[in-house]
């Protein structure tokens, strides 16, 4: 039998009720129960479990992994904390040493292409496809004794006066000293239990991707990458037809992930559907050619956070929970980077340090709780959430999902349009392009100092 | 009796994508349980507790073997490392190697599945045992198996002796997710895991010597008042030389 499996050992603490007779000890079936099989969840349950602790990791699919929308980059490094050697052994796509930022127009496009070897040695970002890590993510839990209990939908917490001691599903009760809500940016359960607010469209975007099947050679040739290496490109502008958000393009080792994010609030304003604007994302001429004769693997859409820095102002612990990942708003929209995973798995780690201690000292309070959101401050995580707090609102500037692009490809037009016509220094040229762009000059300024602010 | 029920035993069809060039692409699918096997383990329940016997759970591959074990099994045999054969009596013959290894099995009840329907038959063959398919329920009577099967327009009782192999095909999906105390249960039941070759040597799979998709036939649709439609099947089945 896994360690994870010795049940009833532990006692609650019997505290003193007002009437002063001793409360009956409650057994808990579990020192920690994890909400939600993803980064978040696995890596919280492996830590502890890996601390000895007996964890058990409740799923909502069918198994881990199969919930989730095909995959995305992830910026790994911090994997190496929980599972060294983690980019040989876990099962990722490709590594990517090429980033291509494109501004996009219906007629063209500016790309800025950097390929760079040093993002390989070591390995700074890989892609992945969720069904493969995940389930990955899982068997190691599962080897380190966490008790891997997919198919089951959480209902609600079981709070008893402030103190978090359990979930609910269905007609059964799992009783634990802690409970880590990460199960997802939709989390109803912290909704539920008051912590989070439903959020407001204007913090949330939809995804939709497509998942194209190419083979392995014409991915090398079409993309230029080599071996286990691969591509990410971000696109702004005509992609998503004006809407704020952007469009995103991924190498998987034998399929190309594509698709485009969209701020819920814009897209409603613009009246537009996102599957829509998905299709025509896919047949503009700067990316038909790159999934040309492709056949679509999988097709599908995911809400996801657009304002992380606003979403985990709120709490991230009561007396016995603590959310993690996209659960708790830990996710990163730099206009330039899209982070989720690092994030997730960042949170995970200061969390399960935090609840090992809470679990050393037997103490499962509000304050032992929050020693995990004041080691998370003193980690990347909680120092790139302040970082890019400005982000989003950078990111609601209009002008960047049409005009800046146009501008560009304008400037690069005076300069390769050999049209018999004199010549003009490149300042000229620039100049030109922008009296004839209809941006002013004040709009740049302010742009320019918010991105250098924000970015 | 003590009786077998086989489960998770195949993937799952839906899990399946074809192609346009007509292969099949499984896209990494585990073996699931298949949607006869809840109705085959509610047989396996019933002869049980008819005869005061016991119930055990066999099932090959990657699948979840704790799923009987979720559902009020108290014991389960796997074969771990069987991969999803074509070949409907290579799938039978480990999973007849492995009653064997259970020993002293009267009744062994499986899905009837669609997508792999040779397997119940085949098993009962390589046992050397009756095999009753297409089967809606069964009960204990006096020792012996009455198994029901119905068609469209009657209902078949068959009265049959051990040791019998029954492929049960489900009416509807009647499973029921088991809870987080069935779940925590299960997991400390005995599962005993065999690997195929401590059992069986299954012999060459079948191979696809190619796949394409079916032609396509065309159809015509003669709609508007039933009068005119009737003149129009008419007429074109004439020009089609059918009449």
């Amino acid at each position: 039998m896994p360690p994870g499996l010795a049940l009833g050992r532990h006692r609650v603490v019997g505290g003193a009720a007002r009437d002063g007779r001793v409360e009956m000890s409650q057994e808990v079936d579990f020192d920690v129960i994890v909400v939600g099989g993803g980064v978040a969840g696995a890596v919280c349950a492996y830590r502890l479990a890996e601390a000895g602790h007996e964890v058990v990791l409740i799923e909502r699919g069918a198994e881990p992994g199969s919930k989730n929308l095909s995959g995305g980059v992830f910026y790994c490094r911090v994997m190496e904390q929980v599972f060294p050697g983690f980019v040989d052994e876990a099962p990722v796509e490709r590594r990517v040493t090429r980033n291509v930022l494109s501004f996009l127009n219906a007629s063209s496009h500016v790309n800025i292409d950097y390929w760079d070897a040093r993002l390989a040695e070591p390995v700074n970002a890989v892609t992945v496809l969720r069904a493969r890590l995940d389930a990955w993510l899982a068997s190691r839990c599962e080897a380190a004794g966490v008790m891997v209990m997919p198919g089951v939908r959480v209902d609600e917490l079981i709070v008893e006066g402030e103190q978090c001691v359990g979930v609910r599903a269905g007609d059964d009760e799992l009783r634990a000293h802690v409970v880590v809500e990460a199960d997802g940016v939709n989390s109803f359960l912290a909704q539920n239990a008051g912590i989070r607010a439903k959020e407001p469209p204007k913090h949330l975007a939809v995804g939709v991707k497509s998942v194209i099947g190419l083979p392995r050679t014409v991915i090398e040739d079409r993309f230029h990458v080599i071996g286990s290496d691969g591509v990410a490109y971000a696109f702004v502008g005509d992609c998503t037809q004006a809407v704020a958000g952007g469009g995103f393009l991924y190498t998987n080792l034998e399929s190309v992930s594509v698709g485009v994010v969209l701020r819920l609030d814009d897209l409603a304003t613009k009246g537009l559907t996102a599957s829509d604007v998905h299709d025509h994302f896919l047949a503009h001429p700067a990316v038909a050619p790159l999934i040309d004769g492709g056949e679509l693997l999988e097709y599908g859409c995911h809400l996801t956070i657009e304002d992380g820095p606003t979403m985990v102002a709120h709490d991230l612990t009561r007396p016995g929970l603590v959310l993690i990942g996209d659960a708790a708003g830990f996710t990163l929209n730099t206009g330039l980077t899209i982070r989720g995973m690092d994030l997730a798995a960042g949170s995970a780690i200061a969390a399960a340090d935090a609840i090992g201690a809470a679990l050393a000292a037997g103490d499962y309070s509000q304050q032992a709780m929050d020693a995990y959101p004041a080691a998370l401050a003193a980690t990347f995580v909680g120092a790139d959430m302040k970082t890019y707090a400005r982000a989003p609102a950078f990111l609601e500037v209009p002008r960047m999902y049409r005009d800046y692009g146009l501008l560009l490809a304008d400037v690069f037009h005076g300069i390769y349009d050999l049209d018999l016509t004199p010549r003009r220094h490149l300042l000229g040229t620039a100049t030109r392009a922008f009296k004839g762009s209809g941006l002013k000059l004040r709009h740049v300024v302010r742009d320019g100092w918010a991105a250098v602010r924000a970015l | 009796m003590k009786v077998v029920i086989v489960y998770t035993w195949a993937r799952d069809g839906a899990n399946a994508a074809v192609r346009a060039d007509g292969t099949v692409d499984w896209r990494g699918a585990k073996m699931t349980a298949g949607e006869d096997d809840p109705a085959a383990l509610a047989v396996a329940k019933r002869l049980a507790e008819d005869t005061g016997g016991t119930v055990v759970g066999l099932t090959i591959g990657d699948g979840d073997a704790s799923w009987v074990l979720a559902r009020g099994v108290g014991e389960a045999f796997s074969v771990t490392d069987v991969p999803p054969y074509a070949d409907n009596a290579a799938t039978a013959r480990v999973i007849a190697a492995a009653v064997e290894r259970i020993g002293a099995v009267d009744v062994v009840v499986m899905g009837d599945s669609k997508q792999d329907p040779g397997v119940a038959p085949a098993v009962a063959g390589h046992l050397g045992w009756t095999a009753l398919a297409g089967l809606d329920s069964a009960s204990a009577v006096d020792g012996r198996v009455a198994a029901v099967r119905r068609s469209a327009t009657e209902q078949q009782t068959i009265s049959a002796a051990p040791p019998l192999v029954l492929g049960v095909a489900a009416e509807a999906d009647v499973d029921t997710k088991p809870g987080m105390k069935e779940l925590l249960a299960a997991r400390k039941r005995p599962l005993t895991t065999w690997p195929m070759g401590d059992l069986v040597d299954p012999g060459d799979d079948v191979r696809s010597t190619g796949t394409r998709k079916p032609d396509v036939v065309a159809a015509t649709l003669f709609d508007g008042d039933p009068a005119t439609s009737a003149a129009q099947l008419v007429a074109a089945l004439r020009a089609d030389g059918v009449l």
